[in-house]
């Protein structure tokens, strides 16, 4: 009986000339979604590897110079793009591609695409996540928001009832009927990104059973949306009453609730300005890390104590160059006050991230929005992940390049030169990005999160069901 | 006969619970909306001022210093006070401010990807300092978006409005009335668009009393300043309903009226702005920045390995420059040799930016000609526009901070090729940075006509839609 149901569902639809058009055009969408997203992601890494390339050579080509004006004169880290933003872009538009590795200071990611962009684009783009996460949701409201009430607007609900068919036969059936149109459309468009993620393969790695866990997760998103629509079309008395209250469900649960959490998650834990970030870390140096022991005074310390360890009176006298071996103290010193800081920005950020978490109680979208972000690894841990990447590699490369200033030259001797081999010598940056064992392990709330919305939506349906009006 | 009509349609729509609903409805979202961007500009207040302030408390710190150090009181214990030019420079930026505008409130715009307070130094990496001009912010919140006024009056009013109206024609002929009506005498489309018309009164005068209810209760100075606002609100509200009306005509049921009103909100809202700008940055790609810096890079490679040898040749370009008094050594002339090789530098690496610059600008604005397909595109870029955080805005602001450094580097630098002192009477002659809204061309006009266009259009199309299906679809339907 239940197939019975979910067959007449499906074939009524497929009869509908309102249902074709959408699904043709909700089709058409992701395929050209997939198809551009495919094209900028070639587009985007063959820059990538070509700007790895060339920082690379640039680094290596430099003449003999002492090694400090090369630790002025730094390198760049280039962001990769993996092979699974083809389905969910991120944040990646929000986010710096290069950050420039130099003395002293640690830099932000810079060059955000959105920056480049018209504000046009803060409408979103088509990439398959636009149409993913907000388009397919609507499709389902408008496919299935009559459910119930166009039956029981023609009088077949009780003819259906009168037949003896229990209340839960007859929601699995429509939910069934609903769900297989949603599978109608997304999996021929989750066959066309294996062919494209396949293809794709010297750009990186793919992972074929990522693939198949983000399609599971976007499969729950839907079942938890059409559960909402049944639910609806249960309770309301009109089809066009059924829509407009699903509309405003959708509207909350994919754009208001987001949005609403971001202020929210703002004034609890706000995130300081550049301005404001720059100046607490000017502070630290000026005055120390907390207030105590600025760099001047640890100088003079480590000087006296120095001296006393090598049994000299003069720096002069040392065996190695006290300049060089300063200014790595100094690295160290303000690599730790950026640590704090950028730190406290994370702690920021994950006091942020527990306030969409708690929404997602109230929005299955947000769920679904960062799971999807997560495995695919264009989400702010992600990020995150990179940029401390590149961080350890800068002291890598200022350690280097300091220790063999102070093992190869005399005090005071800032006319050094280190030759060109001593920098073709330094490794280049390499980066491995988070596996995906520790991605999930992370995001196991989310998935707790999504699958509790969809069990409780499901009961509701069953009960809605029984409880129905039917005439 | 008619004012019957209007009399009988307008109690019938105050007694029924969905014009108190929607009032309720939108005074709260409008009141939390304008608190979000009232909130927001006063962060930004109170961060521009303690950026000013700090600067003003350390000019006279400076000033008292180098007033002491003038009457003897203070002697020089640190090198950096005897060439206190330079260091003036460059320990006490100037602070470059864009302050708010007053309609700012209105909406988020670009202004949560740009920052407010810039610093212009002596010393400038022209390499990173055209970069930064990017705000430390949550990605995710700017991947969300704001819940401003902009938004609601963008997305969910049109909602608002759509579900108010959908229905008119059908409902009538649903509960079996418009055989009733049809028989006065009364044209089908007069009616119907007179209670269109008595619907967008009401829906404007509820829009426009939670406006003004919010402004109020957020304690916003409004002006006259408002009235663009107002005047936009009122056409787009327009349009929504003459999409209704469209609807309407075409004589179908209500739940078919629900589907097609839902879809052209996906199509105008949600879709073609989605579509215009993935197209947009398809047909016209923005230039690689990751090039540019390589670009950038090569390009100061080459001017460093010349920059060492030029303070020479830099003298023979600006003789104006050339010390007066010969005869003592210029205390600067390390900053000189360094200023010297950085204008080398500079000279090879603004190009390349100044390039990329122009075509992201050239794909901004061709972009930005797309806003005309939607309505909603176009109260975007008229709201942006309006609270002065338009991507031109901060484009301006950028622009104009960058002009400042150059200004505030050509104040100090004849001073130091000249051997001089600062006195403490010099800080008032320092050059000061200021914003100006004006200096942005407003697009307002050419936004506000079009959303007009837009309006009678779409009323015209309804006319003709009208008159294409006729009276009999409807009735014998």
């Amino acid at each position: 009986m239940i197939f019975t149901i979910a067959f007449k569902e499906l074939k009524e639809r497929l009869r509908e000339g309102r249902f074709r058009v959408m699904a043709i055009v909700m089709i058409a969408l992701l395929a050209v979604a997939v198809m551009i997203s495919n094209n900028y992601y070639q587009w985007v890494n063959r820059q990538h590897t070509e700007a790895r390339e060339n920082a690379r050579s640039v680094w290596v080509s430099q003449d003999a110079k002492n090694p400090h004006s090369a630790a002025h004169y730094g390198t760049y880290a280039f962001k990769p793009k993996y092979p699974l933003s083809l389905i969910d872009q991120g944040i990646d538009k929000y986010a710096g591609v290069s950050i420039y590795l130099e003395g002293h200071t640690r830099n932000e990611a810079r060059y955000m695409a959105a920056q480049d962009q018209a504000a046009i684009s803060r409408f979103g783009d088509l990439t398959p996540d636009f149409v993913l996460l907000f388009i397919i949701p609507l499709f389902i409201i408008l496919t299935g928001f009559d459910a119930f009430t166009s039956e029981r607007e023609s009088g077949t609900l009780r003819l259906l009832k009168s037949q003896g068919v229990s209340s839960v036969t007859l929601a699995a059936g429509k939910w069934l009927g609903l769900f297989a149109a949603v599978l109608l459309i997304i999996v021929p468009v989750f066959i066309l990104s294996i062919y494209f993620l396949s293809k794709a393969k010297d750009f990186g790695e793919f992972n074929a059973g990522v693939l198949a866990l983000l399609f599971l997760f976007y499969l729950a998103y839907y079942a938890v949306f059409s559960n909402l629509t049944l639910i609806v079309s249960a309770w309301a008395k009109k089809s066009g009453i059924s829509l407009v209250v699903l509309l405003a469900v959708w509207m909350v649960a994919c754009l208001g609730m987001p949005k609403a959490a971001s202020r929210f998650a703002e004034s609890i834990s706000p995130y300081p300005t550049q301005s404001q970030f720059m100046a607490a870390v000017a502070e630290d140096e000026r005055n120390g890390l907390d207030g105590h022991d600025p760099f001047s005074t640890q100088a003079k310390k480590l000087e006296e104590e120095t001296l006393k360890k090598y049994g000299v009176d003069s720096l002069h006298k040392l065996p190695f160059n006290w300049d060089g071996y300063l200014m790595q103290r100094g690295e160290e010193h303000t690599a730790e006050i950026f640590d704090k800081h950028y730190g406290q920005l994370k702690t920021i950020h994950e006091n942020q991230a527990n306030v969409y978490r708690l929404a997602s109680v109230l929005s299955p979208y947000l769920p679904a929005r960062f799971l999807s972000m997560a495995l695919c690894r264009t989400d702010y841990t992600a990020h995150a992940h990179f940029s401390d990447a590149a961080e350890k590699y800068r002291l890598a490369l200022m350690d280097n390049l300091n220790t063999h200033f102070a093992e190869n030259s005399k005090y005071g001797d800032w006319a050094y030169k280190a030759d060109k081999s001593f920098y073709a010598g330094i490794p280049d940056f390499s980066y491995e990005p988070k596996s995906y064992g520790d991605i999930i392990h992370a995001n196991l709330g989310g998935i707790g999160v999504l699958l509790a919305w969809l069990a409780v939506s499901a009961l509701l349906v069953v009960w809605s069901v029984r409880k129905m009006n039917i005439l | 006969m008619f004012f019957h009509y209007v009399k009988y349609e307008g109690l019938q729509l105050i007694r029924n619970r969905w014009a108190v609903v929607l009032l309720i409805v939108f005074v709260v979202l409008c009141l939390f909306a304008v608190s979000n961007g009232t909130g927001k500009v006063t962060l930004r207040k109170a961060e521009t001022e303690t950026a000013v302030n700090t600067m003003r408390e350390a000019d006279e710190v400076h000033k008292a210093k180098i007033d002491s150090l003038e009457k003897g009181l203070l002697s020089l214990e640190d090198d950096g006070w005897r060439r206190r030019l330079n260091y003036i420079g460059n320990r006490a930026p100037r602070v470059a401010v864009m302050p708010p505008a007053s309609l700012a409130f209105l909406a988020t715009g670009q202004s949560d990807l740009y920052p407010h307070t810039m610093k212009a130094y002596l010393y400038v990496n022209i390499e990173t300092y055209a970069a930064s001009f990017t705000e430390l912010s949550n990605p995710v919140q700017l991947m969300f978006g704001s819940f401003d006024l902009a938004f609601v009056l963008i997305y969910l009013l049109p909602l608002l409005v759509l579900a108010f109206s959908y229905n008119l024609l059908s409902e009538e002929k649903e509960q079996g009335l418009l055989r009733l009506t049809l028989a006065q005498p009364v044209s089908l489309y007069g009616w119907l668009f007179n209670k269109m018309l008595l619907r967008f009164f009401l829906m404007t005068a509820i829009v426009w009393g939670s406006l003004i209810v919010a402004l109020l209760v957020a304690g916003v100075s409004w002006s006259f300043g408002i009235l663009p606002l107002l005047g936009l609100v009122t056409l787009y509200i327009f349009f929504w309903f003459a999409v209704a009306l469209i609807v309407n005509v075409f004589g179908k049921t209500s739940g078919t009226n629900a589907v097609a009103v839902i879809s052209v909100w996906t199509v105008l809202v949600l879709l073609l702005p989605a579509v215009i700008s993935q197209l947009a940055n398809n047909l016209y790609p923005v230039p690689s920045r990751v090039n540019m810096i390589h670009e950038m890079r090569t390009a100061k490679a080459e001017a460093e390995k010349e920059a060492n040898k030029i303070l020479a040749s830099y003298y023979r370009d600006h003789p104006e420059l050339a010390q007066q008094d010969t005869t003592v050594k210029n205390q600067y002339q390390f900053y000189l040799g360094y200023f010297a090789s950085q204008d080398v530098v500079k000279k090879s690496v603004a190009p390349v930016l100044e390039e990329y610059r122009e075509k992201s600008e050239a794909q901004k604005q061709f972009v930005e000609s797309f806003r005309f397909v939607s309505p909603a595109l176009l109260l975007q870029h008229a709201l942006n526009d309006i609270a002065g955080t338009s991507s031109r805005h901060y484009e301006a602001y950028k622009n104009r901070v960058i002009a400042f450094t150059e200004e505030w580097r050509a104040w100090f630098l004849p001073r130091m090729f000249n051997n001089e002192l600062m006195s403490s009477s010099d800080f008032e002659k320092l050059p000061s940075f200021e914003y100006n809204y004006d200096e942005v061309a407003s697009s307002f006009a050419a936004d506000f006509v079009a959303l007009l266009v837009f309006a009678v259009l779409l009323t015209g199309i309804s006319v003709w839609v009208y008159r294409k299906e006729g009276l009999e679809p409807v009735l014998t339907s």
